[in-house]
């Protein structure tokens, strides 16, 4: 598994291969708030890299999950359903969101490290 | 707390009894009907106790923003009730319901002369169905010109129903955003602006309570291009006998007759809307229209170019006596309504600007908007609980979305000026409470259940009774 | 007359502190301005509303109604807009703020959760127009979720539903059917149906089912329910109706009440408000608006409907009507009904009507006149009767309640004589 990259919505990418797990950051479900229910997209439905492919309901906001890289949906996390919580609690670990079958590898160079994000976020706080 | 599926007793009896036997086979028919059985008395004490769990503008101020709470006149539920009105079967011969045909048609010709518009529909039961009729109209007018026109621009101060109602027609929005004045931006209209463009929809004076300024340029823009303007009525308590829409530019818009014009909001509806529009897009509104010859009342359902039809009837007609009722207690007075409700509005702002933010600094219309970002120790939502101690309902809060920890504040005419006096006491008062002792205002309301728990709710939902 | 307490001097102080010399100063720019008064008569008193309303109601003629299709003369109990017209109720807003709207949202919770015992579902929401636009909504829901666009509506549909249906079916780009098959993102079924016929509807939920078909079974007169068999122990997915029947005046037309139900699989997915119960940090308990973020003001455009207003107010009245009838009233009603209109179908049988219905119905019936419908019809209207749904020529739709007496069904009888 490679580091985990973030993008500047907030949502994190580890990749294995040519299989990218995603998921938001702890920044990204702070804002949101409790979450209470997750709208997973289709297995293999395709997207590009910022296309929206995901919404996380908290009690007041309605958020959408863009797409890190580009690539085919091979997998969610369904217990997630029943445990949107996880997300909040775990937000790199337990509360992975969805895989991907990236097609272009090369977009991971240009997502953040993990200090660069911090570093991002910093300055959004201010 | 008791739910009323909790009695079971010997229910008031209402009819004759008639013992009949069914004949139906046994895969038709129901095995048990578990429904609770409760005596009148302890009915009416249940639901009057319910209702001193519940706050309605006949309690005590209720400014929410947009939502134009003003005291609704107790004439008005007298004549609704009306035998000859509420005995009416919509399916009576139309000869016979000469007086529900001329409730509707007076109330149609007294909007036409209240917008400046031509013609108006009385069919949608609320303003978010007058906003999807607009589209369709607006779909089937460039459809009749050969033209495809996809998208439709808002602002971004914009309420969620115009968005959505777009995505019910398949269409797109784009959304622009508000200038340092609070106004659409002109420059980023005319960037958007293209043959694509079906409609601009705007809500004037907008959910910052703030008069469109460039709403003039804007329309002189879209008019140009061919695309259509729709003016989003809700904030016409601001405008009554002061500017017309029509002459404002717009070719459609809605009126929300729950909130101009006086009819309850019972809780959440039922409400009424108008949908007004220019003439050359009449033939689109939905049938049946009602005609008038001769002075008498027709249902004309022969309109091949109309959109179809929203509601199975004719509309809210219970309502429309009620808005119709309204109208005529004004008349030809009701500037008086309008100018008061923004006297009331710039009063209550003077009165609380120096403890709140002001995103905008401009006179305010009806309403107004001012965050509590600038508050330390609390953000809006307990300001809001906190002024229900106060014995005040809160103002509108986290809308519109453009504004951090935004109140939107609208007390319309029919408030005193001793009660905004006392609004505004209330409203200083915490924004202090919030700096020396913020734990009374996080804590709040001090009520018997207090803050509830919404996570849980939606994570564990608990929507309906069931019997054991 | 009017509703603005300021006295003159209240309005020179206000202007003061705000620091202008007249109201023109603050609509100085709400332009362009409207240059003379508004063409409308001169305002009316109390005392002219009264003359001016009561003339206008007395124009119209309240009839004995054996008509139906869409909206049915029941009889209200007095409690019912007795507790509707208080005024913490009536004058209240929708409950965003839980803790001061503890009453409305329990009535609301309790409303769920009577829609639910009815229809054998398992969710309600809260209200939605009425029952016409509450199909189209269950049909906007069945698109999404299925992900396919083409709508079967099987036959005795009322016709004013079919004509909304359609108005909101070709905004949102989905198309009518008439096979079903596994592009079919709903097949739609009244029972009982515009006819008045009571059918068992196991066999086309089967066949859509089988071809992964949301099942919507719509109804017109709920109170059918007290006897049939719940809609949701024979399969359907979602329930749609109108609550009209509860208690709520005829009112030529509306406002009435569009009740919309679902099997547990589609909760995401319903539209409106819906009340849940809960708890605050003190365990005490308490009820809230929730799941809003499916609704139009979070989602905006990514919401599956606009609904914003619901039928509050009227879900409150028949929330009271069916806990003061109580189980053994609303089958007193349906028993009442049923026998009402099996009564007159037996005597129009005899002076020369023909029965129309395929097998049972409940408190609707078609019949094929002697004489050509719109004849009959008028013969009825000199009794004061409105005696059917003429459909065409010769074919009338009839139907009856609690509220036509035996009397009246021998006046009807005696009339065609």
């Amino acid at each position: 598994m490679t580091e985990r990259r973030f993008t500047q919505d907030h949502e994190w990418v580890e990749l294995s291969g040519d299989t990218a797990t995603v998921g938001i950051s702890n920044f990204a479900q702070d804002q949101l708030g409790d979450i209470v229910s997750i709208e997973f997209p289709e297995i293999n439905s395709k997207f590009k890299q910022k296309d929206a492919m995901a919404i996380v309901d908290s009690v007041k906001a309605s958020s959408d999950i863009y797409c890190p890289m580009d690539g085919t949906i091979i997998e969610v996390n369904e217990k997630l359903q029943d445990h949107p919580e996880l997300i909040n609690k775990f937000p790199y670990d337990q509360g992975w969101i969805l895989k991907l079958k990236v097609s272009n590898i090369t977009q991971f160079e240009n997502l953040m490290t993990q200090q660069q994000y911090e570093k991002f976020v910093g300055e959004i706080k201010e | 707390m008791k739910l009323i599926f909790e009695y079971e007793q010997q229910p008031t009896e209402h009819l004759e009894q008639i013992q009949t036997q069914l004949d139906l086979p046994i895969e038709l028919v129901r095995d048990s009907l578990p429904l609770p059985n409760v005596n009148e008395t302890d009915i009416v004490r249940h639901y009057t106790n319910l209702s001193k769990k519940n706050f309605g503008i006949d309690n005590n101020l209720y400014p929410l923003g947009s939502c134009t709470m003003k005291y609704n006149p107790k004439v008005s539920e007298e004549l609704a009730r009306l035998k000859g009105f509420t005995s009416i079967h919509p399916r009576s011969p139309t000869e016979y319901s000469q007086g529900s045909l001329e409730v509707i048609w007076e109330l149609q010709e007294a909007l036409k002369e209240i917008t400046g518009m031509d013609d108006v529909s009385l069919q949608p039961a609320a303003g978010s169905q007058c906003e999807l009729l607009g589209i369709m109209i607006a779909k089937r007018h460039f459809e009749n010109k050969n033209e495809k026109r996809t998208k439709v621009i808002i602002p971004d101060s914009s309420h969620g129903t115009n968005p959505a109602s777009v995505a019910m027609c398949k269409l797109e929005t784009i959304t622009v955003s508000s200038d340092s004045r609070g106004n659409m931006d002109f420059n980023e209209v005319k960037k958007r602006i293209s043959p694509d463009v079906a409609l601009v929809m705007v809500t004037n004076p907008n959910t910052l309570g703030l008069y469109e300024e460039n709403l003039l340029e804007i329309k002189d823009l879209a008019h140009q291009n061919g695309t259509l303007m729709y003016c989003d009525g809700a904030n016409m308590n601001a405008l009554l006998g002061i500017s017309r829409p029509k002459e404002q530019g717009f070719d459609m818009m809605h009126l929300n007759l729950h909130k101009t014009f006086a009819t309850p909001h019972g809780g959440g509806g039922p409400g009424a809307g108008a949908l007004a529009v220019r003439s050359f897009l009449s033939d689109y509104l939905p049938v049946p229209r009602i005609t008038k010859k001769d002075n008498v009342f027709k249902l004309d359902y022969k309109k091949e170019k109309s959109v179809g039809k929203v509601h199975s009837f004719y509309g809210n007609f219970g309502i429309l006596v009620r808005a119709l009722c309204y109208i005529r207690i004004w008349g030809n007075q009701i500037r008086r309504v309008s100018e008061n409700a923004v006297l009331n509005a710039n009063y209550l702002f003077v009165k609380i600007r120096d403890h709140y933010h002001v995103p905008y600094d401009r006179r305010c219309a009806h309403e107004f908007v001012v965050s509590a970002k600038n508050i330390p120790n609390g953000g809006t939502i307990d300001i809001a609980k906190r002024i229900l101690d106060y014995g005040f309902h809160p103002p509108t809060v986290y809308f519109p979305l453009i504004v951090e920890e935004a109140l939107m504040i609208e007390p319309t005419e029919t408030e005193s000026k001793e009660t905004l006096d006392r609004y505004a006491e209330v409203l200083v008062k915490i924004a202090s409470e919030l700096r020396e002792k913020p734990e009374i205002v996080k804590e709040a309301p001090h009520t018997n259940p207090s803050r509830l728990d919404e996570v849980k709710a939606a994570r564990q939902p608990n929507l309906r009774w069931s019997p054991q | 007359m009017n509703y603005i307490p300021h006295t003159k001097e209240d309005v020179t102080q206000m202007l003061k502190e705000i620091g202008v010399s007249s109201i023109d100063e603050l609509i100085g720019n709400f332009k362009p301005h409207i240059t003379s008064p508004l063409k409308l008569p001169e305002p009316m008193n109390e005392m002219q509303l009264v003359s001016y309303f009561s003339e206008l109601s007395g124009k119209n003629k309240i009839f004995k109604y054996f008509v139906g299709g869409g909206a049915y003369d029941h009889y209200s109990p007095a409690v019912v807009d007795h507790l509707i017209k208080r005024g913490e109720f009536m004058t209240a807003y929708t409950p965003y703020q839980p803790e001061a709207s503890q009453g409305m949202l329990q009535a609301m919770y309790e409303f769920q959760s009577f829609i639910c015992l009815l229809t054998g579902m398992d969710v309600s929401n809260a209200s939605l127009y009425d029952g016409a636009s509450a199909l189209a909504e269950a049909v906007l829901l069945s698109s999404s979720y299925t992900k396919k666009r083409l709508v079967f509506v099987d036959n005795g549909l009322n016709p004013n539903y079919y004509e909304v249906l359609k108005t909101y079916c070709e905004g949102a780009d989905l198309e009518f059917t008439n096979i079903i098959d596994e592009n079919t993102c709903c097949v739609i079924s009244q029972n009982p149906d515009f006819y008045g016929n009571i059918k068992d509807l196991r066999p086309l939920v089967e066949k859509a089912h089988h071809n992964k078909a949301l099942f919507i079974t719509c109804i017109n007169e709920p109170t059918s329910l007290a006897l049939l068999k719940p809609p949701g122990e024979y399969g359907s997915d979602i329930v749609v109706g109108e609550g009209q029947s509860f208690g709520i005046p005829l009112s030529f037309g509306g406002p009435y009440l569009g009740f919309l139900a679902v099997k547990n699989f589609l909760l995401k997915k319903i539209p409106g408000r819906i009340v849940g119960m809960t708890e605050d940090k003190n365990g005490k308990k308490g009820f809230v608006l929730t799941l809003q973020a499916r609704e139009q003001y979070i989602r905006r455009e990514r919401a599956t409907s606009n609904i914003t207003t619901n039928q509050a107010l009227l879900a409150l009245a028949a929330t009271i009507y069916l806990a003061t009838v109580g189980r053994k009233g609303l089958v007193d009603v349906a028993k009442n009904s049923y026998y009402k209109a099996h009564l007159l179908y037996e005597k129009l049988q005899k002076v020369g009507f023909k029965a129309l219905n395929e097998k049972y119905f409940y408190n609707e019936f078609c019949v094929k006149t002697p004489k050509t419908a719109s004849k009959i019809f008028s013969q009825l209207l000199e009794q004061n009767i409105v005696g059917g749904l003429v459909v065409d020529d010769e074919k009338m739709i009839v139907c009856c309640t609690e509220k036509n007496s035996t009397a009246d069904i021998n006046s009807y009888q005696e009339a065609l004589k």
